[in-house]
């Protein structure tokens, strides 16, 4: 993935009301986890995604706390149950202040 | 105490065994039983993968806070063998209902012997229908995997996976 931050959310293209979809994200971002060095024996500062708030309208649904184990550019799968038509809203922050948010709006597939 | 708990018992049997053969606190055996006993009465359950110490123990005494740890309504499908510790897939899934009255509130992943081992906490609400998570983790070398789901309802639920690794994916 490109720049650090760039980040997806993927839903399914067609949802009735009700349903639990499968939501897929990816964030491109290091992972840094501080141990390793540059070819040229720099050190390579910790550099991760701390926490991940995930919305649902005005309703928070879920909250992540990573640690940089999670691999780099971070994927994470999660359900959501369907049950009405507002934004999903994921807002990834790193233990350097960055703060990375996404949405997708959940709507219906009319009947 | 006024309810009879088998395995508190059983830990001061221990414990007094041990005392009395002058053993407590000294060489190995005394640390595997401070392991034991950091994780007394409650955490997980003689058949579940060993404590591997105090760092892990931890974790696990403060997930438990007390209460055990049981094994099911929760799997953790992780491959047996992983070739590069950078990048290992895990999905965790459970049974439990996610309904406003009880609900799986947290899920915990441990990874015994990585530098982090608490790697990750997903905290739930009944909104998202059900407990299917899947994400791809580091691993620095061959050991338990342990997925804890906490209920609103206050039970913990277990599973484990054993992963070889055979790239140190943590540095």
């Amino acid at each position: 993935m490109g720049t650090v931050g760039d980040a997806r959310i993927k839903v399914p293209d067609r949802i009735t009301r009700g349903e639990i979809i499968t939501v897929n994200s990816i964030i491109s971002h290091p992972m840094d986890t501080g141990f390793f060095r540059t070819a040229e024996g720099k050190p390579i500062p910790a550099w991760f995604i701390k926490d991940v708030v995930i919305t649902y309208g005005d309703e928070q649904i879920a909250r992540f706390t990573w640690t940089s184990g999670v691999s780099r550019d971070p994927v994470i799968s999660f359900t959501l149950k369907a049950d009405k038509e507002a934004p999903l809203t994921m807002v990834w922050t790193d233990n350097k202040g960055g703060v990375y948010r996404q949405s997708v709006p959940i709507a219906f597939t009319a009947a | 105490m006024a309810t009879f708990d088998p395995s508190s018992r059983r830990t001061f049997l221990r414990a007094a065994a041990l005392a009395s053969a002058g053993l407590l606190g000294s060489g190995a055996i005394g640390r595997s039983e401070r392991l034991l006993a950091a994780v007394a009465g409650a955490g997980p359950g003689p058949d579940d993968p060993e404590v591997p110490n105090e760092v892990v123990a931890k974790i696990l005494q403060d997930i438990s806070r007390g209460r055990p740890i049981t094994r099911g309504h929760l799997s953790l499908d992780m491959p047996a063998a992983a070739e590069d510790g950078r990048v290992v897939p895990a999905i965790i899934e459970s049974d439990l209902p996610m309904t406003a009255e009880r609900y799986v509130k947290a899920v915990h992943l441990v990874v015994d012997f990585n530098p982090d081992a608490h790697l990750a906490v997903y905290e739930l609400s009944p909104a998202i229908g059900t407990v299917s998570l899947s994400t791809r983790i580091k691993m620095k070398r061959s050991t338990w995997v342990r997925a804890i789901a906490e209920t609103s309802t206050g039970e913990l639920w277990a599973a484990y996976a054993h992963v070889n690794v055979t790239l140190n994916g943590c540095g």
